[in-house]
């Protein structure tokens, strides 16, 4: 059977404490665990801001997974998170065999909560205008 | 027998100004394309939230189709938005 390596970023209701977050924390590797898992890393990235509101919530509690399983453990664990309540979302993603460990790097892991968006005017353009609505392009 | 020589090849046209966009990720080896890199794929959104086509940016074919799926990735994740202007 397939031993495959895969990451899985979940994010949690940010309501219930620390100790709650923890205990899901717990709770989640002990799934992964019982699926025959084995996890090489789990990094919390503590509460963040969401780029948009899920479930009415405005941040959550980040936490990436990083193990090996086979498919059918995965998807065993993916159909778990989806029946735990205290999780919003998460993603599953297959990891090349030769790719680096998930580096805790500053340009994720640590960022503060991102600045709650500007209320900008809100033109009401449409979405699918052309492509004229390009604003920051970048400066390359 | 060639023509007789008019102008030679003609230089290549650059329409406005400015030189040439080369693809960030081509540039720099070590700049993965993440899904959970929010900041790194917030750079290549406009303010509203849409993916920047690579003729602006200049990236390459084969990374903006990484990157764009990085996007919409993150997206799933709200590590980045679809809009930005959002029903209060």
């Amino acid at each position: 059977m397939p031993n495959r390596r895969y990451e899985t970023l979940i994010l949690i209701h940010p309501e219930q404490g620390d100790a709650g977050s923890k205990d899901v924390v717990a709770r989640i590797r002990q799934l992964a665990e019982n699926q025959g898992a084995t996890i090489s890393q789990l990094q919390e990235w503590g509460v963040r801001e969401l780029a948009y509101p899920i479930d009415r919530q405005r941040r959550a509690y980040h936490i990436l997974l990083e193990y090996r399983a086979t498919p059918q453990a995965l998807g065993e664990i993916e159909r778990n998170l989806k029946l735990m309540e205290p999780v919003l979302r998460y993603l599953s993603v297959r990891q090349a065999e030769n790719a680096p460990p998930a580096a805790a790097r500053p340009t994720y892991g640590a960022e503060p909560a991102a600045p709650a968006r500007a209320a900008e005017p809100v033109d009401e353009g449409g979405i699918d205008e052309g492509d004229t609505a390009i604003a920051d392009g970048e400066g390359v | 027998m060639p023509k007789p020589e008019r102008g030679g090849p003609r230089p290549p046209r650059r329409r406005g100004m400015g030189r040439r966009k080369v693809c960030r990720f081509c540039a720099d080896k070590g700049m993965l394309i993440d899904h959970k890199d929010g900041r790194l794929l917030g750079s290549f959104l406009t303010e509203r939230g849409r993916i920047i086509p690579a003729r602006v940016t200049g990236t390459c074919a084969r990374h903006q189709r990484h990157l764009t799926n990085a996007i919409k990735q993150a997206r799933t994740l709200a590590l980045v938005p679809f809009q930005t202007v959002y029903p209060q």
